[in-house]
């Protein structure tokens, strides 16, 4: 195994990028699109008015970012570890929304967030034993 | 629910964890030799081919089911992704990957079915 970059280019802190990055631009296109939103409009299907708004541009930077950052994780990390620990976007999308945005979470989505989280767990070990032959 | 629409989710998921290994495969190959190997391109092409064929099925679909109905599907590519990664990429898939990767799947499922 090759020496593992520290600091800003440790494959770890870059898995934590792309995951935030995904959530912040998640949570900015909601806004955005909510902004620009004009269903009378015959384009409005297609998405591209959302441009208008200069938070969907900041969302495409930041979806740009996390899709480098995420190539950058695959040359380290195993996507067996890596890709399944990438899904923590999918709990932390409707905590931003509640937190955020105001949206309510019902009980099954807390109890799915709860799965997720005890998965993530479970995955720690694996981790650490990859870490130690790293 | 058709016979139809659902080749369709299916040819969307496949099409999404080919993608991923694409790219898995591409940066194994470019941490071996060098950014400007053919090899290189052509594995991250195939990549990304792959997840935009992935995209614009999804958002195909989107115009006909509600999100809450097409994101539990999301969870399943956990699933192949993780046994894949282990049959063609030769990863080792030990019980504890395998069991974290099952009770996520089943989370996000849960999360998105609501």
């Amino acid at each position: 195994m090759r020496d593992r970059p520290s600091g800003f280019f440790n494959p770890w802190f870059q898995l934590v990028l792309s995951v935030a990055c995904v959530l912040a631009s998640e949570l900015l296109l909601k806004r955005g699109a909510s902004d620009t939103a004009n269903p009378a409009n015959a384009w409005s299907w297609t998405g591209i008015s959302g441009l208008a708004s200069p938070l969907v541009w900041w969302a495409i930077g930041l979806i740009i970012i996390s899709f480098l950052s995420w190539l950058y994780v695959l040359r380290y990390i195993p996507l067996t570890i890596a890709f399944p620990m990438s899904r923590v976007v999918d709990v932390l999308v409707p905590l931003g929304c509640w937190i955020f945005l105001g949206e309510v979470i019902s009980a099954r989505r807390w109890v799915g967030i709860a799965l997720v989280i005890i998965g993530l767990a479970v995955l720690a070990k694996p981790v650490a034993h990859f870490e130690e032959r790293l | 629910m058709t016979f139809f629409s659902l080749t369709l989710i299916l040819i969307a998921l496949i099409t999404f964890v080919a993608g991923q290994l694409f790219l898995k495969k591409a940066m194994e190959f470019a941490s071996r030799s060098s950014f400007r190997n053919p090899g290189f391109m052509w594995l991250l092409s195939a990549g990304i081919c792959s997840m935009a064929i992935s995209f614009f099925l999804t958002l195909g679909l989107l115009q006909h089911f509600d999100l809450s109905y097409l994101y539990p599907f999301q969870g399943l590519s956990i699933i192949f992704i993780s046994l894949l990664a282990a049959i063609v990429l030769k990863e080792k898939l030990t019980l504890q990957l395998t069991i974290g990767a099952l009770l996520i799947s089943a989370g996000v499922a849960l999360v998105s079915l609501s």
